[in-house]
């Protein structure tokens, strides 16, 4: 008996570290990991705007234009909702139409705010047309 | 069995999440995002992420910039030495209640810099 109790006396003054529980903690601290990281997708609508030269060129007369005052809707001059803007430009059949007749004006006052702006930016899109910006003249 | 070298796989691991993750250089934005029923899931890789928050203050890449000006010069940069559409995506987040005098500038900064703008928001109806 006391000899054993001797040999764990030496055994503790040599300094043994004891190693057996790092794995545990390392793998708990890769659970906390897995568990913490959130892989967080934004959603979003694609718009990809015609720069300078491409600009000038979609402006033409027959070229249907998405007017945005506040928080009114006007589709070539006519009073809409977002649901008959929606319906009115798949009647339009953009996907299948090729380059230039694409493109849809989008003309807005200087406090149209983004709400608005967005959800007209995201009909245009999801019907697979092309945003042109009018300029302020 | 030998289960000596598994306390190193595990710390190995624990370096790849470490090193894997990605900081939201965004997440302490106040932003009210607007909201449309057309937005989808965005897989696309992003070469930039453009924010304007409540008070206009404009932000690439997390860092506040002074102007849409700043914004097109920084896309540009980005857009350097992209060589297919892929690479060209710009993410665009924006407070809901600004006006178009504040973001129209920035769209058109992104635009013209030739990145594709993925504007952010939530969906709903």
């Amino acid at each position: 008996m006391k000899k054993r109790r001797a040999k764990q006396l030496k055994k503790h003054r040599e300094g043994d570290i004891p190693t057996g529980s790092f794995s545990d903690i390392a793998f708990l601290l890769i659970i906390y990991f897995l568990v913490a990281t959130s892989l967080v997708k934004v959603k979003t609508i694609t718009a990809d705007l015609p720069t300078g030269e491409k600009q000038a060129e979609a402006q033409m007369d027959k070229t249907p234009i998405v007017n945005l005052r506040e928080t009114d809707v006007f589709f070539n001059d006519k009073p809409v909702s977002m649901e008959e803007l929606n319906d009115r430009l798949a009647a339009l059949e953009l996907q299948d139409a090729l380059g230039s007749k694409k493109v849809i004006m989008l003309e807005s006052t200087s406090v149209t705010s983004y709400e608005v702006y967005f959800q007209a930016l995201a009909a245009i899109s999801a019907n697979g047309g092309v945003v042109a910006l009018v300029e302020e003249e | 069995m030998p289960i000596a070298s598994m306390g190193d796989i595990a710390f190995l691991l624990i370096i790849f999440f470490m090193v894997c993750s990605e900081v939201t250089k965004d997440k302490k934005l106040d932003v009210t995002l607007p909201i449309s029923e057309y937005v989808e899931k965005n897989n696309e890789a992003l070469v930039a992420r453009i924010a304007i928050d409540k008070n206009a203050q404009i932000f690439f890449d997390g860092q506040p910039v002074e102007s849409a000006k700043d914004v097109e010069w920084g896309v540009r940069a980005m857009l350097e030495n992209t060589v297919s559409e892929d690479q060209r995506h710009v993410q665009f987040k924006c407070d809901a209640a600004l006006p178009k005098e504040t973001f129209e500038p920035v769209l058109k900064a992104i635009a013209e810099a030739g990145g594709i703008i993925e504007a952010v928001g939530e969906l709903g109806e």
